[in-house]
């Protein structure tokens, strides 16, 4: 395999494309001490394990990373040797910058991408959300990275737009994997559960179905249908009744108002929360919580 | 044309069927909701996700279905698990999530208990075996370790009286289902005391006691506009599962069972008297006023060969584990009775009856240089009816089964009903209805509105579908298999509990 090294600013190959920081194959022959030390990632890094046995600790999880191993470190997560420094063997990477990387999930690749807002978006969301930063046994990805250099070194006709659909590709590869990896698929109930709590933990998101099947690895026909099958309703309708659950409970404490309620279990306005809510059961939600008062005045 | 609604409240889901007066199925739907184990032993269910999805589906069912067929909904009548427990504060706000039956929680609680002389007492007087499922043994770990909810809670209820409250106002249970709490006196029909002042609660502190073809009261007007349903639909408490599946069954005489294998499984016989059983390996729970619906519970049904699936199918073609399990039972098939040697103890998931060992774990046993994965596959069967078994011999040592009727999905698969014929060595009968408690609610529910003159005309209605006779070499094959079976289930107390123990370290 030859070894290569590409960096932003000192690589002339790279002075078209200012979102790849860094993209090399190298082979480490000695130990050097201190030469993997803590370090916070400001770019997607993706690294291919292709020879040797890496000791990595990664967000502050210990990894052991063998040939055909990936891992992916995101904007803001941390990264060093076991023992701060880089094991023998050979290993090839790529760093990726993004214009923006937030907590609530927003990935916004660059004009670059090829990928549209909702896409890309979904994308961040899984990366964020399934927290994988290792992936075993992903033997494409090498092809992915020696297709970019080879793209960036012959320099044939296209090879711009070639260079970022690669780089779009591997991302979506990656998270493919992470979802089929992170998901037992003879296990659609356990998936489903794990589904589930994701969607409690962040109610407010206004979900759709291509990011809850993205979630669990299913393409969104497949997905439906399976949601359909296990829980008797579609995506959308389980998510509903799991909002109406937990508004019934927020409307039983007194101390919190109607709109807050509504926009906290992920209802676009009270508008919305009040009909929905009404077409269920009958009462508005201000009604049903009069009733209950009722009942503790009858007390 | 007049429409009976049934509700079953059951382990992962809520199932709505809609009878017509002859007992035909004109509709029927299901929601699941989860369950949240945030603790090994704990399992829970969120009451109002429970409230919500039953609305849902019933909503769904009456307008896109039976309002266009033009049915008059003249009943609507429930069914729930057993050993639910849920606590509401004086405002009847839920304190925490519902604690199902499979919570074990209480184990240490239910060890004491069933040690005492207090303890055989209460299992006579209430019909419900010590254990963590049962709500007695649950009051009592709350008093003991969660004091404040203890405290606060101003009734504790099944979840069917919550979801009953929310619909009509009133807080009540029926007999049949107070009968699995562990609280209540099946002889003398009132809640007992000495349960009561054991787990330290009055009666107030529970929900009033009712026969089971009560009516609590009229559905609020507001549900009646939502679901569009008259005011006189009339709402019928009803009665547990368990009870209703056994009716379901069409089993009302002394000398047949019924056996239920889903994820879970239980071998039941209905009749006019309790089976006292000095060792507590029974439940004795109340249908009406005047039936007992005794037997015994086990863990390991379905869910056991569900997990072999799981881990030794060949899911290479598309995932789809009903046709992975299909394609095992085929292979299983071609396997001799008895597995060529290899047997199975299938207490993956601990014991119910006939052990009441929470310890107990599963186990191949016999292997040797010949045996191949198919032999698994059949020993994994044969393990989970010798199982079945076991509870159904015990239960003969105080009435004569002649037949036996089937139902649930593991056990109505037609390779383990021939099992079931053989290892019994009993006719055995699957009934038509897919979902039999669904169909005891309804024979209930239209018995109480004259439609059969009685629950035991009502149980003759049910329609047998196929009947299936044993196999008598086969039975001796089984029977020789099985004895070692118990011996081993028994003698392998000693080394169940060091193992659990080192699984617990963990």
């Amino acid at each position: 395999m030859n070894q290569f090294f590409l960096q932003h600013t000192q690589s002339k190959e790279l002075e078209g494309f200012p979102h790849i920081l860094e993209l090399s194959i190298r082979k480490y022959t000695s130990i050097q001490l201190g030469s993997f030390c803590n370090s916070v990632s400001d770019a997607i890094r993706i690294y291919y394990i292709l020879d040797g046995k890496f000791d990595w600790v990664i967000n502050d999880r210990s990894y052991i990373l063998y040939p055909g191993d990936l891992a992916i470190v995101l904007p803001g997560q941390s990264l060093r040797g076991a023992r701060d420094f880089m094991d023998i063997g050979t290993l090839s990477w790529i760093h990726i910058k993004v214009e923006k990387f937030d907590k609530p999930k927003k990935l916004v690749l660059g004009n670059w991408s090829g990928l549209p807002e909702t896409e890309s978006n979904t994308i961040g969301t899984i990366l964020q959300l399934n927290s994988t930063n290792v992936l075993v046994n992903l033997k494409d990805a090498l092809g992915l990275i020696q297709s970019i250099r080879e793209e960036l070194v012959h320099q044939q006709i296209g090879y711009g737009t070639r260079i970022n659909h690669l780089i779009d590709e591997m991302l979506i590869f990656i998270v493919r994997q992470s979802t089929h990896q992170s998901n037992m698929r003879r296990d659609f109930p356990q998936t489903f559960m794990k589904l589930e709590q994701t969607l409690r933990q962040s109610l407010s998101h206004p979900w759709t179905v291509e990011e809850m099947a993205a979630l669990v690895g299913l393409g969104t026909t497949a997905f439906s249908e399976r949601v359909k099958g296990y829980t008797g309703f579609s995506p959308l309708n389980y998510l509903i009744n799991i909002r109406i659950s937990e508004a019934v409970k927020l409307l039983r404490q007194q101390d919190n108002n109607v709109t807050d309620i509504a926009l906290e279990t992920g209802f676009y306005s009270s508008q919305h929360f009040s009909t929905t809510f009404k077409k269920l059961t009958g009462y508005t939600p201000g009604e049903f919580r009069k009733r209950n008062n009722q009942n503790n005045n009858d007390r | 044309m007049e429409s009976i609604i049934t509700i079953e409240l059951g382990t992962n889901a809520v199932r709505v069927f809609a009878f017509d007066m002859h007992g035909n199925v004109i509709g029927s739907r299901k929601g699941s909701y989860p369950t949240f184990h945030s603790e090994p032993d704990y399992s829970e269910q969120d009451p109002e996700q429970i409230f919500i999805t039953m609305l849902y589906v019933l909503k769904n069912l009456l307008t896109e279905e039976i309002h266009p067929k033009k049915y008059q909904i003249q009943a609507i009548c429930f069914t729930a698990s057993m050993h639910s427990l849920l606590a509401i504060d004086s405002q009847g706000v839920p304190l925490g999530n519902m604690i199902t039956w499979a919570d074990n929680r209480g184990k240490r609680e239910a060890q004491e208990l069933k040690r005492s002389t207090l303890g055989e007492v209460l299992y006579h007087a209430t019909g419900t075996p010590l254990h963590p499922m049962s709500p007695l043994v649950k009051i009592a770990w709350l008093n003991r370790n969660d004091k404040s909810r203890f405290m606060r809670t101003s009734k504790f209820l099944s979840l069917k009286s919550y979801i009953l409250h929310q619909l009509t106002g009133e807080y009540v249970i029926d007999y049949s289902l107070a009968s699995a709490t562990g609280l209540f006196n099946i002889h003398t029909l009132t809640w007992e005391s000495k349960a009561l002042d054991f787990v330290g609660i009055t009666t107030n502190r529970l929900p009033d006691l009712v026969s089971v073809f009560n009516t609590p009261g009229k559905l609020r007007r507001e549900y009646q506009t939502s679901l569009g349903v008259s005011a006189s639909t009339r709402i019928m408490i009803g009665s547990s599962d368990g009870c209703m599946a056994t009716l379901g069954a069409g089993v009302w005489n002394e000398e047949k069972a019924t056996i239920t294998i889903e994820d879970s499984g239980a071998v039941r016989v209905v009749g006019k008297q309790v089976l006292r059983d000095e060792k507590q390996r029974f439940f004795n729970y109340l249908l009406t006023e005047n039936y007992y619906v005794s037997g015994g519970p086990t863990n390991n049904g379905g869910v056991v060969f569900e997990w072999f699936t799981k881990q030794f199918g060949d899911f290479s073609g598309l995932f789809d584990i009903e046709r992975t399990m299909e394609s095992l039972i085929r292979e299983a098939s071609n396997v001799s009775t008895g597995s060529d040697g290899l047997l199975f103890l299938p207490y993956l998931l601990g014991e119910r009856a006939p052990l009441w060992n929470a310890n107990a774990r599963g186990s191949y046993f016999g292997l040797n240089i010949k045996h191949e994965r198919k032999h698994f596959i059949r020993a994994t069967i044969e393990g989970i009816l010798y199982e079945i078994y076991s509870i159904g011999k015990m239960l003969e040592e105080y009435r004569t089964i002649n037949s036996l009727s089937l139902n649930g999905s593991f056990a109505t698969i037609p390779f383990c009903a021939q099992l079931i014929a053989d290892i019994f060595n009993k006719p055995v009968s699957t009934v038509s209805k897919v979902n039999t408690a669904g169909h005891g609610a309804f024979l209930l529910c239209a018995t109480d509105m004259g439609v059969y003159a009685n629950l035991e005309e009502a149980a003759k209605s049910v329609v047998i579908q196929e009947t299936i006779t044993p196999q008598k070499h086969n039975h001796a094959v089984y029977n020789r298999y099985f004895q070692i079976f118990e011996r081993l289930s028994l003698k392998l107390k000693d080394e169940f509990e060091d193992l659990t123990n080192l699984q617990h370290i963990e």
